[in-house]
C-alpha cells in the first residue's frame, strides 16, 4: 500500500478539508489549524515549503479580518465573500492533491510536490504559493464573487478600491515582498518570453494583483461560454505553473 | 456483438446508493424537500448512479422525472424540466397523469411576457408538478447540471425552499471538471452545502478492491495479480476506463487507451464507415436526435441506417431511447469534434438545419439558430436567433434572451460563407438599432450592467437609433441599477439641462434623480429635485408614475429632515392622484411607499399597518395580488410584530404566503414569519424558515443575509447555543457596511447579549476578543448614529441603549439597573413592547443581584411578565418565570388575566366536541403541564402554588375526564388541539 499523501497527519488534514469554511473568521480558523498540521509534516516539518506559504496567507487573512472588523473597507460584503471564495480555491487544490486527482491545478501541484523536499528557501516557497493563489485562483474567485453579488468588476468602483486596499496589506505585512523583491520578480518575468509576454498583453504591470483584476474582467466577459472559460483557465494555470516552477528552481533562490 | 452492450454490475457504490436513497426518499418527512448534488470527474459513474437510484425510487412509488441540461449554451429557459415532462408523457399510460403533464407543458406554451411574470411562472409550474405528482413524492433527476440555465436554477431553489409546497427531492449530477475556474454553480453549491436538506457528494474513483471486483465481473474471472496491478495503475479507478480495459482484455484486444479520450478514439476508429457517420452526426446534433432526423442527416437507406445504428450501439458509443439517440458519454462529442474537418461539420449542421426547418419541434428556434450559425449561414441563423430570443423573453429568461440577441447581433455583421453552389447568399436586411435595443434591455434585466451600457453606447452611435434624450434616461437607469450613482446622476442632470428634451422626459429625469439622491442619503437635494419633478408633472398629462416616485422621494426626505407632517401629506396626495389617474401599478406603488414611510422613518406603526392592509385589499382588487399585495402584507406583518400584535401578524403573513411568492418577496415574508417564530420560541418552525431563506439566497440576494444572521443568532440564544449566536454575529459584522447603522446596532446587541448570557449561564467561555471588537463597533456606531438622519438615529439609539446595558452586565457580572431602565423607557417610547419587556426583566435581575429595591424588582417582573404573556413570547416568559421563582416573586398572584394559550393562525382542526370543556381554566393549565411530563412539584413551581394543591387539581381532572393515569389525561389534552 502506498503511503498516504499527508503522511502521519493525513487523517487530520482530510478531516479538516471536509469542512468548507463559509465566512472570514472561519477561514482564519481553518488556516490556523492547517498551519499546525503542516509544520508536523515530515521530513521538513518547520521548513515545509507549503507551511511557508500557509503562514504568510494566514497573516494576510487575519489582517483582512481585522480590517473587516475595524471598518477599513467600503464594501465588506464584497471583500468577505471574495476572501472566502479565494480561500475555497486553495482548500480545493489541497483536496484535489489529497485525492491524487488529475484535476489538481498545475499552478499548485508544483509547490505541493516539494512538500517532501528538497528543501526550498522560505521566501521563494511563499512566493510560489502567492503566485499560484494570485495568478491562478484570484481571477476566478473575483468572477464568482461578483457573480454571486450580482455586481461587476468595474475600475474605480468601491469594490475595486477595497481590492486595491489589500495591496496595502501585503505591503504592510511583508516588507520583504516590497520593492526589492518585486524588482527581482519583474526581472525574472522579463527573462521569460513567449507566453508570459502574451499574458501581460503589453500592459505595464506594476503588480501581479492588477493582472488578476484584468484577468477577472476578461473571464467575466466570457463567463457564460464554457469553452472560452476553460480555455482561459488552462492558460492561467499553465502560466502560473511556469512561473511557480521557476520560483522553486535554484533560480528562485536569488530572490531571497 | 450485441452482448457487448451488456451492462457491468454497479460496483463499490453500495454506501453511496444507500446515502442517496435515504437523503432523497427514506429520511424525508412529508412536506420536506431534499437534494443531492453529485460531483465527479467524467467516467466516474454519475449518470449510472442517477439511473439506478431513479429506478429504485420509481419502484418504491415515487414519481421520477428525468432530464438533462444541454451544452449548446443558448438553449431555452427551463428546457431540462420541459424535456423531463415530455419524456414522462411518452412513458405514462395513465390518462389522469397524462392530462396533468400536458397541463404543465401547456403552462409553458401559454406563458406571456409581462412584469414579474417570472415568479408567477415558477408558481404555476410548481402547481402543475403538484397535480402531476398526485400525492406521490416527486423526484427530479437532472444530469449534466453544469449546463443548467438560470431559470431552471431558480426553479430548483424555489422548489427546494419549500415555496412550491411540494414534497420534492432533487438528484443532480455535475461534471467536476466544469466546476473548476469560475462556474456560476460554484457559489450556489457553497451556499447549499451548509443546509441540512442538501448534500453535495464528491463521487471518487473506485478503490483498489472495487476496481478488481469490477474487472473480474466484466472478464468473468478474477484477473491475475500482475494484470490487476496494471489495470489499477492505468485506470486510476475510473470505472468507465476500468470497464473498457477489462473488456479489451476479455475480448483479447490490446487496447492502449488509458484515458476516456483515448477510449473513445479507439472505439471510433474501430467503427465501420456507416456507423462512423451515424456517431458523427449525433455528435453534431442537439440531443436527443430523433430517428427521422438522423435519417435525413445521414442519408442512408432505412435498412443500412438501422444496421449502422446497431453497430454504434454495440461499440458502446451510442444509446437509443424512445425520444431519440444520445451519445453514451458527452465527452465523446468533444473528442469527435476534433476529428471532423470544418467543412464536414458545416455540412452536417446544414443538413440538420434544413431538416428542422420543415418540422417545428422542441427547442425549434434555438436549434435552428445553432445549426444555421455553424453551417456558416448567418443570414438564415439570424431570424431564428431573434425568434429564440423572443421565445426566451416570453418565459422571462432574460439571460438566455440576452445571449440570443447578442448572437443575432454578431450574425448581422458576420459575412456569409460561400454556399456549396458557389453563390453568396443575399445579405439580410435587419434593423440593427432594434437588435441593439433589445439586446441592451435583456442584458439590463439579467444584471449584465456593463454589457447593457456598451450596447447602449453602440445604439447611441447608430444613426437610426432612438432620440438622444430617451437614450440618456435609459443609460441613467442602467447606471443606477449597476450601483454607479455618480454617472447616473450626471446623465439625469444632462437631460434636465438639455433644451431639446421634452417636458415629459425632463419630468421623468427629475423624479428618478430625486429617488436616486434619496438612496444616496442626500435628503435636501432629493426634496428639491422631487419638488421640481412635481412642478413639471403638473403641466404634463400621463405622468402619474413620476408623481408617485417624486412624492415618495419628497415624503421620505421630509421625514429625514424633520418635517414629517409635510412629507406625509405629499405622499397621501400622491395616492389620491394614483387612484384618480394612474395605472394599477402606480396605485400599488403609492400604497407601498405610504405604508413604508409610516412604519419606517415616521414610526407611526398602527396607522402604517392599517394603510398596508387597506392597500393589500385594494391591489388585490386591481389584480396585483401576487406581487404587490405580498409586499404590502410583508410591511403590515413587520409593523404588527413591532407593536406586539403577534397573533395578528401571524395571520397576515400566512395570508401573504398563500400567494407562494418567489425571490426577494418570499425571503421578506419568510424572515417576517421566522421573526415571529423566534419570539414564540418555536425552534422547529424558525429553523425551517431559516433553511428556506438560505436556499433562496443561494441564488443571490446579499442584502437579506444580515437579517437572516440576526434571526439565527436570536434563535441560538433561546436554545442556549451562545457559540452559534457568536458565529452568526461575527459573520454579520464582517459582511455589513458601516453605513447600515441600524443593522449593525442590532447585530452588536445580539453579540453582546450572547457573551453576557454565556457568562451568566456558563455555557461557553466569554471571548474577550469578541467583546473588545463589539465594544469598538458600539463606539463607532454611537458616532455614526449621532450624525445620521433623525429616523435612523431614533431606532439606532434604542439598540445602542441595549448594547450599553449588556456591556454593564459583562463589566460587573450583575448589570447596571439604571442602564436597563433607560433601555426599557427608550423602547416604551418607540411603542415596541418586546425589547421593552426584555429590558425590564434585566433591570429587575440587576436590582435583585444587588439586593436592593426588591419590591421594585417584583413590580418590574410583573410588568415584563404581562407584556411577554400578551405577546405569546414563550421563551422570554419562561426566563421571566425563572428569575421570578428564584426571587420568590409570585407572578400569577398579580391581577393580570390568566395566561392565554398562544393563538395559532393555522390551528389543526380538532375533534368536533371539546373534551376539555368541563375543566376550569386553572385545571387546563395544570393539565397542560402534566402533558409536558412535569411532576406535581415542578408544576407547583411553575404555577407558584403548592404541590398539594396541584394534587387536588389533578384528581379533579382525572374525575372529569374519567381517566386513571397521567398518560391518559395527557392523550386527551393533546387530542383536543393543544400545542
Amino acid at each position: 500500500m502506498t503511503e498516504p499523501v499527508w503522511g502521519p497527519v493525513h487523517q487530520d488534514i482530510v478531516g479538516l478539508l471536509a469542512d468548507h469554511p463559509a465566512d472570514v473568521p472561519a477561514v482564519v480558523d481553518h488556516l490556523t489549524k492547517l498551519q499546525d498540521l503542516l509544520v508536523r509534516l515530515p521530513p521538513l516539518e518547520q521548513s515545509c515549503p507549503l507551511a511557508d506559504f500557509n503562514k504568510l496567507y494566514l497573516v494576510i487573512t487575519s489582517t483582512v479580518l481585522d480590517g473587516l472588523y475595524d471598518d477599513r473597507f467600503c464594501d465588506p460584503a464584497f471583500l468577505a465573500r471574495l476572501d472566502v471564495e479565494f480561500a475555497a480555491r486553495y482548500f480545493e487544490a489541497l483536496r484535489f492533491w489529497t485525492d491524487s486527482s488529475p484535476s489538481t491545478p498545475k499552478a499548485w501541484s508544483c509547490l505541493f510536490k516539494r512538500m517532501r523536499g528538497p528543501d526550498a528557501r522560505p521566501l521563494p516557497s511563499a512566493a510560489a504559493g502567492v503566485n499560484a493563489h494570485i495568478n491562478y485562483d484570484l481571477p476566478f474567485a473575483l468572477v464568482t464573487t461578483f457573480d454571486s453579488l450580482e455586481s461587476e468588476p468595474i475600475d474605480g468602483s468601491d469594490q475595486h478600491r477595497d481590492y486595491l486596499e489589500i495591496n496595502k496589506i501585503f505591503a504592510e505585512r511583508i516588507p520583504e515582498l516590497r520593492r526589492g523583491y518585486l524588482d527581482n520578480w519583474q526581472l525574472m518575468i522579463d527573462m521569460v518570453n513567449g507566453d508570459i509576454d502574451d499574458w501581460y498583453q503589453g500592459e505595464l504591470v506594476e503588480y501581479t494583483r492588477n493582472v488578476a483584476w484584468r484577468n477577472a474582467q476578461k473571464i467575466w466577459r466570457c463567463r457564460h461560454d464554457p469553452d472560452a472559460r476553460e480555455c482561459e483557465r488552462t492558460r492561467l494555470d499553465d502560466n502560473a505553473a511556469l512561473l511557480g516552477r521557476l520560483l522553486l528552481s535554484p533560480l528562485g533562490a536569488f530572490l531571497q | 456483438m450485441a452482448s457487448d452492450v451488456d451492462t457491468a454490475p454497479l460496483v463499490g457504490r453500495t454506501g453511496t446508493m444507500a446515502t442517496l436513497r435515504s437523503a432523497l426518499y427514506d429520511d424525508l418527512r412529508p412536506g420536506q424537500t431534499g437534494a443531492v448534488f453529485l460531483t465527479g470527474e467524467s467516467g466516474v459513474g454519475k449518470t449510472r448512479l442517477l439511473t439506478e437510484v431513479g429506478e429504485q425510487l420509481r419502484q418504491t412509488g415515487a414519481l421520477v422525472l428525468t432530464g438533462a441540461c444541454l451544452d449548446i449554451g443558448d438553449a431555452s429557459p427551463l428546457h431540462p424540466v420541459r424535456q423531463a415532462l415530455r419524456r414522462l408523457d411518452a412513458e405514462q399510460a395513465q390518462a389522469r397523469t397524462t392530462s396533468a403533464i400536458r397541463g404543465v407543458l401547456q403552462v409553458f406554451d401559454e406563458e406571456t411576457p409581462g412584469p414579474d411574470g417570472a415568479g408567477a411562472l415558477l408558481e404555476r409550474v410548481a402547481q402543475g408538478l403538484h397535480v402531476v405528482a398526485g400525492g406521490r413524492p416527486l423526484v427530479l433527476v437532472l444530469d449534466d447540471l453544469q449546463w443548467v440555465d438560470r431559470s431552471t436554477r431558480q426553479l430548483l431553489l424555489y422548489l427546494l425552499a419549500g415555496l412550491g409546497d411540494l414534497q420534492l427531492s432533487v438528484l443532480a449530477a455535475i461534471r467536476a471538471e466544469s466546476l473548476r475556474g469560475a462556474h456560476p454553480l460554484r457559489r450556489v453549491l457553497t451556499e447549499l452545502r451548509r443546509l441540512r436538506s442538501v448534500r453535495v457528494i464528491d463521487l471518487l474513483p473506485l478503490d483498489r478492491s472495487a476496481t478488481d471486483e469490477l474487472a473480474a465481473a466484466v472478464v468473468g474471472a478474477p484477473l491475475p495479480p500482475e494484470a490487476a496491478d496494471q489495470l489499477w495503475q492505468r485506470s486510476g479507478g475510473n470505472p468507465f476506463v476500468v470497464e473498457e480495459l477489462a473488456r479489451d482484455r476479455r475480448d483479447g484486444r490490446d487496447g492502449l487507451s488509458d484515458t476516456l479520450r483515448e477510449v473513445f478514439l479507439d472505439r471510433v476508429d474501430a467503427l465501420p464507415q456507416p456507423a462512423h457517420a451515424v456517431v458523427h452526426a449525433v455528435a453534431v446534433g442537439v440531443e436527443p436526435v430523433e430517428h427521422w432526423l438522423l435519417a435525413q442527416v445521414v442519408r442512408l437507406p432505412e435498412e443500412e441506417l438501422l444496421d449502422a445504428v446497431r453497430e454504434a450501439v454495440a461499440h458502446r458509443l451510442l444509446v437509443g431511447a424512445d425520444d431519440g439517440y444520445r451519445l453514451r458519454h458527452r465527452l465523446a462529442a468533444e473528442v469527435l469534434a476534433h476529428e471532423l474537418l470544418p467543412a464536414e461539420r458545416a455540412a452536417l449542421h446544414r443538413r440538420y438545419a434544413e431538416a428542422l426547418t420543415a418540422v417545428p419541434a422542441e427547442l425549434h428556434q434555438a436549434r435552428l439558430a445553432h445549426h444555421w450559425r455553424h453551417a456558416g449561414e448567418p443570414g438564415r441563423a439570424l431570424p431564428a436567433a431573434m425568434a429564440a430570443a423572443r421565445e426566451a423573453e416570453r418565459l422571462h429568461g432574460y439571460a438566455e434572451a440576452h445571449r440570443h440577441w447578442s448572437a443575432a447581433l454578431t450574425l448581422a455583421t458576420e459575412p456569409a460563407a460561400v454556399l456549396p453552389d458557389g453563390a453568396r447568399p443575399e445579405p439580410v436586411e435587419v434593423d440593427r438599432a432594434e437588435l441593439l435595443s433589445h439586446a441592451a434591455e435583456a442584458a439590463h434585466h439579467s444584471g449584465e450592467h456593463a454589457r447593457a451600457l456598451t450596447l447602449l453606447e453602440e445604439l447611441t452611435d447608430d444613426p437610426s437609433g432612438p432620440p438622444v434624450c430617451a437614450l440618456r434616461i435609459r443609460r441613467a437607469r442602467y447606471l443606477a441599477a449597476a450601483g454607479r450613482s455618480a454617472p447616473a446622476e450626471q446623465e439625469y442632470r444632462g437631460v434636465l439641462d438639455a433644451p431639446d428634451c421634452t417636458p415629459r422626459e425632463r419630468c421623468t429625469a427629475a423624479a428618478r434623480l430625486a429617488e436616486l439622491l434619496l438612496h444616496l442619503g442626500r435628503y435636501a437635494e432629493a426634496g428639491d429635485q422631487a419638488r421640481e419633478a412635481l412642478a413639471l408633472a403638473a403641466d404634463v398629462p400621463g405622468t402619474t408614475s413620476e408623481v408617485v416616485t417624486a412624492s415618495a422621494a419628497l415624503g421620505f426626505s421630509e421625514a429625514f429632515l424633520e418635517d414629517p407632517a409635510a412629507g406625509l401629506a405629499v405622499m397621501r396626495r400622491a395616492l389620491d392622484t394614483a387612484e384618480r389617474s394612474g395605472r394599477p401599478e402606480d396605485v400599488a406603488c403609492a400604497y407601498l411607499h405610504l405604508a413604508e414611510l409610516l412604519t419606517g422613518p415616521l414610526n407611526i406603526l398602527e396607522e402604517g399597518v392599517v394603510v398596508a392592509r387597506r392597500g393589500a385589499d385594494r391591489v388585490a382588487e386591481l389584480g396585483l395580488g401576487r406581487t404587490w399585495e405580498t409586499r404590502l402584507l410583508a410591511v403590515a406583518t413587520n409593523g404588527l410584530f413591532r407593536v406586539g400584535q403577534w397573533a395578528e401578524a401571524e395571520k397576515v403573513v400566512a395570508a401573504a404566503l398563500r400567494h407562494r411568492p418567489s425571490g426577494a418577496d418570499a425571503v421578506e415574508l419568510l424572515l417576517a414569519r421566522c421573526r415571529l417564530s423566534v419570539g414564540y420560541g418555536d425552534v422547529e418552525a424558525s429553523d425551517r424558515d431559516l433553511e428556506a431563506v438560505a436556499t433562496v439566497l443561494a441564488g443571490g440576494g446579499a442584502r437579506h443575509v444580515l437579517p437572516m444572521l440576526i434571526l439565527r443568532a436570536g434563535l441560538a440564544m433561546w436554545q442556549g447555543r451562545h457559540d452559534l449566536a457568536r458565529q452568526a454575529v461575527q459573520r454579520g459584522l464582517t459582511e455589513s457596511r458601516s453605513d447600515d447603522v441600524i443593522v449593525l446596532a442590532t447585530l452588536a446587541w445580539h453579540g453582546l447579549r450572547a457573551e453576557a448570557e454565556a457568562a451568566a449561564g456558563r455555557t461557553i467561555e466569554v471571548d474577550p476578543n469578541a467583546v473588545r471588537r463589539l465594544r469598538e463597533v458600539v463606539d463607532r456606531l454611537a458616532g455614526k448614529s449621532a450624525k445620521a438622519g433623525a429616523p435612523v438615529r431614533y431606532v439606532a439609539e434604542g439598540f445602542l441603549a441595549l448594547c450599553d446595558a449588556e456591556l454593564s452586565r459583562l463589566d460587573d457580572g450583575r448589570g447596571d439597573p439604571a442602564l436597563w431602565e433607560r433601555s426599557a423607557l427608550e423602547w416604551d417610547r418607540r411603542n415596541h413592547p418586546y425589547p421593552a419587556a426584555y429590558s425590564r426583566l434585566r433591570q429587575a435581575e440587576a436590582l435583585l443581584a444587588r439586593r436592593s429595591r426588591v419590591a421594585t424588582a417584583g413590580k418590574l417582573l410583573h410588568r415584563a411578565y404581562a407584556m411577554a404573556q400578551s405577546l405569546g413570547a414563550v421563551p422570554l416568559t419562561a426566563e421571566i418565570r425563572t428569575i421570578a421563582s428564584r426571587a420568590r416573586v409570585a407572578l400569577d398572584a398579580a391581577p393580570d388575566p390568566a395566561p392565554v394559550p398562544r393563538p395559532r393562525a393555522a390551528a389543526p382542526a380538532g375533534p368536533a366536541v371539546d373534551e376539555l370543556a368541563t375543566l376550569t381554566a386553572r385545571e387546563r393549565e395544570v393539565l397542560a403541564a402534566v402533558a409536558e411530563g412535569l411532576t406535581n412539584r415542578e408544576i407547583g413551581q411553575r404555577l407558584f402554588i403548592s404541590e398539594r394543591t396541584i394534587g387536588v387539581h389533578v384528581s379533579h381532572i382525572f374525575d372529569k375526564l374519567q381517566v386513571r393515569t397521567r398518560v391518559q389525561a395527557s392523550a386527551i389534552f393533546l387530542r383536543n388541539g393543544a400545542e
